[in-house]
């Protein structure tokens, strides 16, 4: 299963004002995998994965301590370009958010701002991406139409597939189908397994039968600090820490 | 009809119409571009600090001054201290002034009204601050925007106080040439015939009538275009 590893994360600490998010935080992520970190609300997931692309660089109380590998090449390093980052890491967030353009230009709106691709290289990557993203055959003779149009659950995959079209080499996903139906939420999860084949991703659920099904290692976020990580069967059948077994057989969460 | 069309030498009420139209056309010109981009960095980029609460609390004042009070500071600052006289330009620039809390506070409101995971998204795909805002901040807040220059316009077409010693004038010989010429205008015409010339204000419920649909029209249009925007932009609902 291993492909190397694919980020690094060195004594990592997140603040937001005095809120001392993320504490000393060591974790490898593998490439080509799909890891779910998963814990209990304001456990720190998804201020952990936001510092993955620096989106907390955005909330201007937050302060980033430590080092974060991603390849080679540490994106709190000086001399980092953001832009770059988040082009190379890219991000799906918890509700669908797709922009108010047509499902086109959604997915184009990357290529354009890294001027990456235009014209018919352009429609070749929107086509590309929107099949990466199993929604092709859905909208493929109604490219023009507005994306909000599209239901919940294509929207959602809408999103994925703008965050395809910049080529990234990471994913991140913020609970994606906290706000989709289970139809919707099965195709999003056998996506993810697709996508797991070329790209590295990384899941943030509190949904542990999520987790289980999608994911090949599971972390255990608690206030701030990895509890448990490891392959995810491992740790669901067999968990070493007393919170870790808590926490999966639903005593808290 | 004829009255709209001919020249007020000979009785008509033509470059008045046109006077009237410039003068809330410039104001628009100067006012609009300035307050967008004012809304603009008081919602997303201002430091909420004192200094943005006494500008926040400034622009509330500047659209409470009554409007004689904004005419002679025109008149004082622009028409004398400036040198522009009473002209075209310095009545743009004191209608603006009228304009410009306006506009603000309806783009702000416009900015302030879309959703924040548009930005986000953009942020997220590796957009710099600027393109997020410009590119889907701004393209979703515009319907809002245009509409609260709309507003703006209509406050201030039939505007009489803050261009009666800026800019017009009785009567010209023909439509100002160049900026630095006074205007006619429909409302300050009404104004000096029944005042200044003891006219009976029923000599001029024909202008009045004019400048009625010239400020009902720009504020239907105001209307209709947030309404069917509204129902065009689900993230309103």
């Amino acid at each position: 299963m291993s492909h190397g590893e694919k980020i690094d994360i060195r004594k990592l600490n997140i603040w937001f004002g005095e809120k001392h998010v993320i504490r000393d935080l060591d974790l490898k992520i593998q490439a080509n995998t799909v890891t779910a970190i998963m814990g209990p609300s304001g456990c720190g997931k998804s201020t952990l994965l936001r510092a993955l692309n620096r989106m907390n660089d955005v909330i201007k109380s937050s302060k980033t301590t430590g080092d974060v590998f991603i390849g080679d090449k540490n994106i709190y390093g000086d001399n980092v370009n953001v832009y770059d980052l988040r082009r190379q890491v890219g991000m799906v967030f918890q509700k669908p958010n797709p922009l108010p353009k047509s499902i086109y230009e959604n997915v184009a709106f990357g290529p354009k701002i890294h001027k990456t691709a235009k014209g018919k290289d352009l429609d070749k990557v929107v086509e590309k991406s929107l099949r990466a993203a199993a929604l092709w055959d859905e909208v493929h003779d109604r490219l023009n139409d507005s994306a909000f149009d599209l239901s919940g659950g294509q929207q959602q995959r809408l999103c994925i597939a703008r965050a395809l079209a910049v080529d990234p080499e990471v994913i991140l996903m913020d609970e994606p189908c906290s706000a989709l139906d289970p139809a919707a939420t099965a195709k999003i999860e056998q996506l993810i397994r697709v996508l797991s084949t070329e790209y590295t991703v990384v899941i943030v659920t509190h949904n542990m039968q999520q987790a289980s099904r999608v994911s090949d290692y599971t972390v255990f976020l608690y206030l701030g600090e990895v509890i448990e990580e490891g392959d995810t069967k491992k740790i669901f059948e067999n968990p070493q820490h007393e919170l870790t077994e808590q926490y999966i057989t639903g005593e808290f969460g | 009809m004829k009255f709209l069309t001919t020249s007020a030498l000979q009785g008509g009420a033509f470059e008045m119409i046109v006077g009237t139209v410039y003068l809330f056309l410039g104001a628009a010109a100067i006012a609009g571009p300035i307050g967008i981009l004012a809304a603009i960095y008081l919602v997303e980029y201002a430091p909420s600090g004192k200094i943005t609460r006494v500008i926040d609390q400034a622009i509330n004042n500047l659209a409470g001054v009554p409007s004689i009070i904004i005419g002679l500071f025109g008149y004082t600052f622009f028409s004398k201290q400036l040198g522009f006289g009473v002209s075209l330009l310095s009545g743009w620039l004191t209608l603006s002034l009228m304009v410009l809390p306006i506009v603000i506070r309806g783009s702000e409101e416009a900015i302030r009204i879309v959703p924040t995971a548009f930005k986000q998204a953009a942020l997220g795909l590796g957009a710099t601050k600027w393109k997020a805002i410009s590119l889907t901040t701004l393209v979703a807040a515009a319907p809002g925007i245009v509409t609260s220059v709309i507003l703006g316009i209509a406050r201030v077409a039939g505007e009489t106080a803050a261009i009666l010693f800026t800019s017009s004038v009785l009567v010209t010989r023909g439509l100002p040439s160049s900026p630095f010429e006074p205007v006619m205008a429909l409302s300050f015409n009404m104004y000096i015939k029944i005042v200044a010339r003891g006219e009976s204000p029923d000599k001029v419920f024909g202008i009045a009538l004019i400048l009625f649909f010239i400020v009902v029209t720009f504020s239907l249009v105001a209307i209709i275009l947030r309404t069917y925007y509204r129902r065009k932009q689900p993230w309103l609902r």
